[in-house]
């Protein structure tokens, strides 16, 4: 039994070594950087960048805009994963094709479109104006509600599928049993379809919220320079600043954030499941 | 919709010219199902003839097409499942499996608006109802399917329902279990006064749990009564077949004889009190315990084609053909009887079931 369950994990070696050498080899010798000076071992560099008000801006401004793209992807997407649960044949296709056919697209070709979209004499700002809204064209572009919009569109799938293969386990009778509980469709979604469904909802956040808050070229396409973000930041100390130290520790305190929503996220999906 | 009104008031369940399709398929049409206060009935019938359509209907899981429900006097046909105070145990049991037992039958006060702190009495009291006290805080994943069956009826009960509905409560429990808890959820309607319908395809267990049977087919109740007039006197060939086996055999009619009228099948002349103008075909049939060797005035002939001893009744397999078939059983352990042996069956003329069939 034993000598199985170990042959069976030798398959696991090869993917092993190759994240070892690949991710995990660059990495160290990376947080290496962030904490080696001239003088030796020290954390200076941390201190310098959590006393900088900049840093500490673009900080805060990074974890909001992935918050906000997680909240707005997580409204479209939950609502989105029961609709699919309920199409059949060539509708649920349709879903799917729409869901995965924009990621084949790329982030370049879809900011551009956007911009189309947002800027001053764009469709957005001319239908508003047509309409009677506003007089003059609104701002939307460079600013920070584009930049969620726009990445929480990029991010939906990540946030839609594991919600829906969630939502199509969802035993149809409890929901049911619920109501001839006297349970109203409030309390119903409340105490039975959302803890149920949690799961999906944690792990899609846990996506979303990784990939949004190290996100580089959706907010160099839709920003820009003006309002940096920690990925920016990143790439702007080793190409144009070339200080290796200060890149490799915002990198390390990005690696930090995503491996507190790693583990935060996975504590919480088992507990979760523990319940069930 | 003409202004016709449901006789209210005079039967505590009133189901009333209610239709239901899918997709166009109509599955039900002019149902009429009535259920008198207290009493414990069953839907009893094949796979697909619509018993749990009738339930869903009737707990609000499902809009009618047309007709009416009425609860003790109110109409309910509009109402949502929410609305009506009529709890469902599920085929299994649709547990909460994100909750507690506890919780899983406190559910029903916390959606009524009780406060968490009151539920504890209540909830003790179901539980020890269906003696599963011990089990207060466990997970449902770690119950038995007897436990979480206990679990889904106390969760049931202890909201005081107007009308309890079952969808085939006892089918995923094994047969030793099934007849305990048939026993058990019994005596607890009865002692309680619940008006429960029960949906199942096993005929012993309608009549082991029931006071009335609706016998279901094809979206139609063919006969709705007590379970001895349902096995005694089955209302069509159809009924006489789903609850309990008995012998059949084609016949055609020869006319009367005095008071009887006499018909000939490919084992003998069998006669009956029920008047067939002669010609007409019909189908014979007896109850199999009814049959005794050599006794009675109606008597056929046949081969034993297999004679199976089952301990408290040995039963004699006879006939042959699509629709033919003689069954009889005898108490207790019989021998000297063998396949292949040829006997005259008999029984009595005012035990024939005799269905005259339109052709
Ligand atoms: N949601 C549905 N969509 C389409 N057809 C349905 C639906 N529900 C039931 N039917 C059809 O209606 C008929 C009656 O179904 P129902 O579930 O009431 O049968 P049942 O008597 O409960 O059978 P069983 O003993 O198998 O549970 C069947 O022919 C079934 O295929
Ligand atoms: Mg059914």
């Amino acid at each position: 039994m034993t000598s199985r369950i170990d042959r069976i994990s030798l398959l696991a070696v090869p993917g092993l070594a190759y994240l070892a050498v690949i991710y995990a080899l660059p990495l160290l010798i990376l947080l290496a950087k962030s904490i080696r000076t001239p003088d030796g071992i020290s954390f200076a560099e941390y201190a310098a960048f959590f006393s900088d008000d900049y840093n500490m801006g673009v900080l805060l401004r990074t974890l909001r805009v992935a918050a906000l793209t997680t909240l707005l992807a997580l409204l479209i997407a939950y609502p989105t994963a029961f609709a699919m649960n309920r199409a059949k044949g060539p509708m649920l296709t349709v879903f799917l094709v729409a869901m995965v056919l924009p990621m084949s697209l790329g982030v370049v070709v879809k900011a551009f479109a956007w911009s189309i979209l947002f800027r001053a004499n764009g469709f957005i700002n001319t239908s508003l104006q047509w309409i009677g809204l506003t007089e003059k064209p609104v701002r939307m572009l460079f600013t920070e509600t584009a930049l969620v919009i726009g990445a929480a569109n990029v991010f939906l799938p990540f946030m839609v599928l594991p919600i829906y293969a969630v939502v199509r386990q969802l035993d149809q009778r409890l929901p049911e049993a619920a109501a001839s509980l006297g349970a109203t469709p409030f309390f119903r979604f409340f105490h039975v379809t959302l803890p149920l469904t949690l799961p999906g909802v944690v792990a899609g956040s846990a996506f979303t919220f990784s990939m949004a808050i190290s996100m580089y070229v959706i907010p160099s396409l839709i920003v820009g320079e003006r309002q940096q973000t920690l990925s920016m930041l990143i790439a702007r100390s080793f190409l144009y600043l070339r200080n290796e130290a200060l890149g490799s520790t915002i990198s390390a305190v990005l690696l930090a954030i995503a491996i507190i929503v790693v583990v935060f996220s996975s504590w919480l999906a088992r507990r979760l499941e523990a319940r069930q | 919709m003409t202004a016709e009104k449901a006789p209210a008031g005079r039967h505590y369940l009133d189901v009333w010219g209610v239709a239901k399709s899918f997709k166009g398929t109509r599955v039900m049409s002019d149902m009429n199902f009535r259920v008198e206060r207290g009493e414990l009935v069953s839907l009893l019938g094949p796979s697909g003839c619509g018993k749990s359509t009738l339930l869903r209907i009737i707990a609000g899981l499902l809009d009618a097409d047309e007709g009416s429900v009425v609860l003790d006097g109110r109409d309910i046909t509009r109402q949502p499942a929410h609305k009506r105070n009529i709890s469902v145990v599920f085929q299994n049991y649709a547990l909460f499996p994100h909750l507690t037992v506890a919780e899983n039958v406190a559910f029903g006060l916390r959606a009524r608006g009780m406060a968490k702190g009151a539920t504890g009495a209540p909830v003790a009291d179901a539980l020890a109802l269906v003696r599963m006290t011990e089990f207060a805080d466990r997970p449902i994943a770690a119950l038995s399917g007897g436990q979480q069956q206990r679990v889904a009826v106390a969760r049931a009960l202890v909201v005081g329902p107007d009308l309890l509905l079952l969808d085939e409560p006892f089918s995923a429990l094994d047969r030793k279990l099934r007849e305990t808890m048939q026993v058990e959820l019994k005596s607890l309607l009865l002692d309680r006064g619940i008006t429960a319908i029960f949906v199942t395809h096993d005929q012993e267990e309608a009549m082991g749990v029931s006071d009335r049977i609706a016998v279901m087919n094809a979206g139609r109740i063919e006969q709705f009564a007590d379970p001895s007039t349902l096995y005694s006197r089955p209302a069509s060939p159809f009924v006489m077949d789903f609850v309990g086996l008995s012998t059949r055999l084609e016949a055609v009619s020869k006319g009367r004889d005095g008071d009887l009228t006499v018909f000939d099948t490919a084992y003998g002349k069998v006669r009956a009190q029920e008047n067939i103008p002669a010609g007409t075909r019909a189908l014979v049939g007896v109850r199999p315990e009814l049959v005794k060797p050599g006794e009675g005035e109606n008597r056929i002939a046949t081969t034993l084609a297999d004679v199976m001893v089952l301990g408290s009744k040995t039963v004699l397999h006879g006939g042959a053909g699509e629709v033919d078939r003689i069954l009889c059983e005898l108490p207790g352990i019989r021998s000297g009887m063998a396949r292949g042996d040829k006997v005259e069956l008999g029984w009595a003329v005012g035990d024939t079931l005799v269905y005259g069939m339109a052709s």
